[in-house]
């Protein structure tokens, strides 16, 4: 099965046969389950989506078009999903925050290296919360994705321009948290919506 | 003169170098031009760099159990690990002794017919020494009784692999000629390294199982010490000639991973990518492979650290594959 395309795969799905679920699991969890737990911030609600994403994707195998990529089709699931629950994390009482989750030290690095790689993961985190919804769906799947704008502006259901756009704002604030740079100026200023 | 916004909003196209030429080049030209721009553009680039560092998370296992559970029992049943039925060895071997005198062939598809076969004393292999077949001209069977010599230019369709497990140490290529051919072998046998060589090489361009083979061939040769030197120059090949990018990139990636046998010639083929190669994704694998090269201390030339050093400095080159290059160069430079 690992010999076969993700198009071959999802025609076995479609012919109603569940066999491929774990190979196709196996190849994009890790993408999945990353782009929510950035954008949610928070490691139940990304183990949610992940596995939500994949029930969906056998569920409506029959909406996925063969000459469609694989991986923007679960991506607009897994965005979609994001969003939904954003909005209903919205409308109950706003929770603590998520505690980040520990990795463990890789061996070549000193303790107070991995401290400071902690940190900056932290910053990181912490400065893609300043953008909004939009932005950071934008930038997590342009950054971390290397999706074009064009399968991102499939995923958000936007113009090529809007997602440009969202990028380059979501760049303005992150760099303005990120390097404490003030240098933009007044562009700077106001491009934080 | 264009204005700094928009500008500034290719500056993040600048970076993923999905900006079309004329557009890069002009606002490469208004950055070089405008000091407002210039320091903005500086910032970009470390706030991307900085982005960098956020590590990839684990999946916790346990999400995947939580899947399969939910969609089983529709699935458990055939949620399990993919295996090709493998034939025991003296099936093997067996094989290569008998089977082929009459003709007939099995594997590859399922519609072909099967032959059964019984068990030879694995003894009658050194006694009655399996004929070489050419696979030009007929159909053949396991690797070890065709030549490695591949006669003029079989036109060969429908590629398809077979276990590249490391559990069995046999591996099959199959594909149609006039028939549907099914040559079984240890990576290693030199007449499925030729065979591999030739499906990377000739292949059609336009087919997607290119990219599968290369996956393929990684996976395979990833199990094996030191792969021949013939497959990873077939994949220097590729990478030079292909027109498929993402075809470029797999070859210069699995070259990294493969390159306990890396010969001069791959080793060009590398510098040669990372120094004319447009896409700037092939540019940055071919120099994760130099870098690797350089950090076991393997084979370099001059050449090679000239071309790292150039990269590490030049100031238009996707921001990674200088700091690669540079990386690079600096576990050169103790020796
Ligand atoms: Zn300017």
């Amino acid at each position: 099965m690992k010999h076969l395309s993700d198009q071959e795969l999802m025609s076995i799905v479609q012919a109603g046969d569940f066999a491929p679920a774990s190979e196709i699991y196996d190849r994009y969890s890790s993408r999945i389950y990353n782009f929510a737990y950035r954008f949610l911030k928070n490691s139940e609600a990304a183990e949610d989506a992940t596995q939500e994403v994949f029930v969906k994707m056998l569920k409506h195998a029959g909406q996925f078009h063969g000459g469609a990529k694989l991986s923007t089709w679960l991506f607009s699931i897994t965005a979609n999903w994001c969003r939904d629950y954003l909005r209903k994390a919205e409308n109950r009482s706003k929770d603590g925050e998520d505690v980040l989750i520990t990795l463990p030290a890789p061996a070549e690095l000193s303790p107070e290296r991995h401290l400071e790689r902690r940190e900056d993961e932290q910053r990181i985190q912490k400065a893609l919360t300043l953008l909004s919804p939009d932005q950071r769906e934008a930038i997590l799947l342009s950054r971390y994705q290397g999706l074009s704008y064009a399968e991102i502006a499939q995923i958000s259901g936007c113009s090529e321009g809007a997602v440009k756009t969202r990028v380059f704002r979501a760049m303005e604030v992150l760099k303005k948290a990120l390097t404490g740079d003030a240098r933009g100026g007044d562009r700077c200023l106001t491009a934080i919506p | 003169m264009p204005d700094c916004d928009s500008m500034r909003e290719n500056m993040p196209l600048l970076l993923t170098e999905s900006l079309d030429p004329a557009r890069r080049e002009l606002t490469h030209q208004h950055i070089e031009t405008c000091p407002m721009c210039v320091a903005e553009w500086s910032a970009y680039k470390e706030t991307w760099s900085i982005l960098d560092t956020l590590p990839e998370l684990d999946v916790p296992a346990r999400v995947k159990q939580r899947f399969l559970a939910e969609v089983s029992p529709a699935v458990t049943p055939n949620v399990v690990p993919f295996r090709r039925r493998s034939a025991p060895r003296w099936l093997a071997q067996a094989a290569a002794a008998v089977i082929i005198a009459g003709g007939a062939f099995y594997g590859g598809h399922r519609m072909t017919p099967r032959v059964e076969l019984t068990p030879t004393p694995a003894t009658l292999v050194n006694v009655q020494p399996a004929p070489f077949y050419s696979i030009a001209e007929s159909r053949v069977l396991p690797a070890a009784s065709i030549s490695p010599q591949i006669e003029g230019r079989p036109d060969i369709q429908n590629v398809q692999f077979t276990d590249a497990s490391p559990s069995n140490d046999q591996i099959g290529v199959s594909f149609d000629i006039t028939s549907h051919v099914t040559v079984t072998g240890r990576p290693t046998d030199k007449s499925m390294v030729r065979l591999l060589r030739y499906v990377l090489e000739n292949e059609d361009k336009q087919s997607p199982s290119r990219s599968r083979a290369i996956d393929w061939v990684r996976s395979t040769y990833a199990h094996v010490g030191n792969p021949d030197p013939e497959i990873t120059e077939a994949l220097a090949n590729v990478l030079r000639n292909d027109d498929n990018q993402g075809v470029r990139i797999k070859a210069a990636d699995t070259l990294r991973s493969l390159q306990s046998t890396m010969t001069d010639g791959t080793r060009d083929a590398l510098v040669e990518a990372l120094k004319n190669d447009p896409n700037p994704a092939v540019r940055l694998k071919a120099v994760e492979a130099l870098a690797k090269l350089a950090r076991s201390g393997g084979n370099m030339d001059p050449d090679m650290v000239d071309t790292l050093r150039k990269k590490a400095s030049q100031g238009d080159e996707n921001v990674y594959v200088r700091v690669k290059a540079a990386e690079a160069l600096s576990s050169i430079q103790p020796k």
